[in-house]
C-alpha cells in the first residue's frame, strides 16, 4: 500500500519569508565523509555537510512541489565538521522572489556540532519551475 | 600542512582546477548523506519527469564543492576552511561525461581587523567552452600568513 503524502502543497504566494523549520539533527559518520570525498574527487574535502543539503531538507519535509533547480548557492566555512559528532541544523526561508516570470525560494541554514562549534552556513536559491530550465537546456 | 605565506594582488590568477564528471561520482556525492532515493541527479527517468532533460545532471552543490576546493588549494586549508566563502550561480547544467574547469582571479584585497580579505572571481567552463557557473569567493588571510611588509 502506498502511503499518502501528508506534506503541504507549496503555495508560493502564501509562503512566508522568515518561516523557520524544525531543528534537524544528524550524526556525521566517517563513511559519509569518505563517500563525499570520493564523489567530489578530493581527498581533503572538508565540508561533507554540503551533500546533506540541510538548507532544503526541512523545507522538503514540510512542503511538496514540482521539484526545483538550484540556481545559486553561497557557502560560508567556519570549522570543518568532525566524524562522530552530531550536527544540529537550523534552517529558514530567507527570501523569495519572482524573476522573468519564475518563482524562486531562498533557504538558509546554519550548522553547529554537539560541542557548539559553528560549522558552516549555506544559502540556496531554488527555481521552483524546474521544467522551465529543462526546456532552456535543450533536453 | 605548513603555513602558506604569500602576498596577494589584484589580477593574480588562481591555478585552475579540472574535474571530469561521471555518473559514479554523482551517485557517490548524492549517496554520501545516506539518501538513496532516485532523483534528477541519479535517475534518467526522474530527470525526464522533473526537468524534461534526456539524462541526469550533476547537482549544483557538486560545483560548489569544487569551487571550495579551488580556493582551499589557493589559500591553504588553515585559512580557507575557517574564513572561506563561495557564492556561485549556476548557468548551465553539468552532465556526466563533462570536463569542467574552474578558474579564478583576485579582484580585491581589503584590510580587516586581523588580516586581509582577498576576493576572487570564479568562472566554470565545460569542454565546449560554455560557461556553466560564475561567482565570487573570498578568504580572510590572517596577518601571520602575509609577508611582513604587508
Amino acid at each position: 500500500m502506498v502511503e499518502a503524502d501528508a506534506r503541504i502543497l507549496l503555495d508560493w504566494d502564501a509562503l512566508e519569508v522568515g518561516e523557520t523549520f524544525e531543528t534537524y539533527q544528524y550524526l556525521l559518520t566517517q563513511e559519509m565523509i569518505d563517500t563525499y570525498r570520493q564523489g567530489v574527487m578530493d581527498p581533503e574535502a572538508s565540508f561533507p555537510t554540503i551533500s546533506h543539503k540541510v538548507d532544503v531538507k526541512q523545507y522538503n519535509a514540510k512542503y511538496r512541489d514540482a521539484g526545483s533547480v538550484n540556481a545559486r548557492c553561497a557557502f560560508y566555512c567556519y570549522n570543518p565538521p568532525v566524524a562522530g559528532k552530531t550536527i544540529t541544523v537550523r534552517a529558514w526561508i530567507a527570501d523569495k522572489y519572482l524573476r522573468r516570470g519564475k518563482n524562486y525560494i531562498v533557504t538558509e541554514a546554519v550548522s553547529v556540532d554537539e560541542d557548539g562549534r559553528l560549522i558552516d552556513r549555506v544559502i540556496t536559491h531554488e527555481l521552483k519551475q524546474p521544467t522551465e530550465v529543462g526546456k532552456k537546456w535543450g533536453g | 600542512m605548513g603555513r602558506l605565506v604569500r602576498a596577494y594582488e589584484v589580477g593574480d590568477e588562481v591555478p585552475p582546477l579540472i574535474k571530469e564528471m561521471t555518473q559514479e561520482a554523482i551517485n557517490l556525492f548524492e549517496g554520501s548523506s545516506g539518501e538513496l532515493e532516485a532523483s534528477q541527479f541519479t535517475d534518467e527517468e526522474t530527470a525526464r519527469e522533473t526537468l524534461g532533460t534526456e539524462g541526469t545532471v550533476a547537482s549544483g552543490r557538486m560545483s560548489l564543492s569544487f569551487a571550495l576546493e579551488l580556493l582551499r588549494r589557493y589559500f591553504g586549508s588553515d585559512v580557507f576552511n575557517h574564513s572561506g566563502t563561495v557564492d556561485l550561480r549556476f548557468l548551465r547544467p553539468v552532465r556526466p561525461g563533462d570536463t569542467i574547469t574552474f578558474t579564478g582571479a583576485v579582484t580585491g584585497v581589503s584590510r580587516e581587523v586581523n588580516g586581509s580579505r582577498v576576493s576572487v572571481d570564479i568562472k566554470v567552463e565545460n569542454q565546449r567552452g560554455d560557461t556553466t557557473g560564475v561567482g565570487q569567493g573570498s578568504a580572510v588571510v590572517p596577518n601571520a600568513f602575509l609577508p611582513q611588509d604587508e
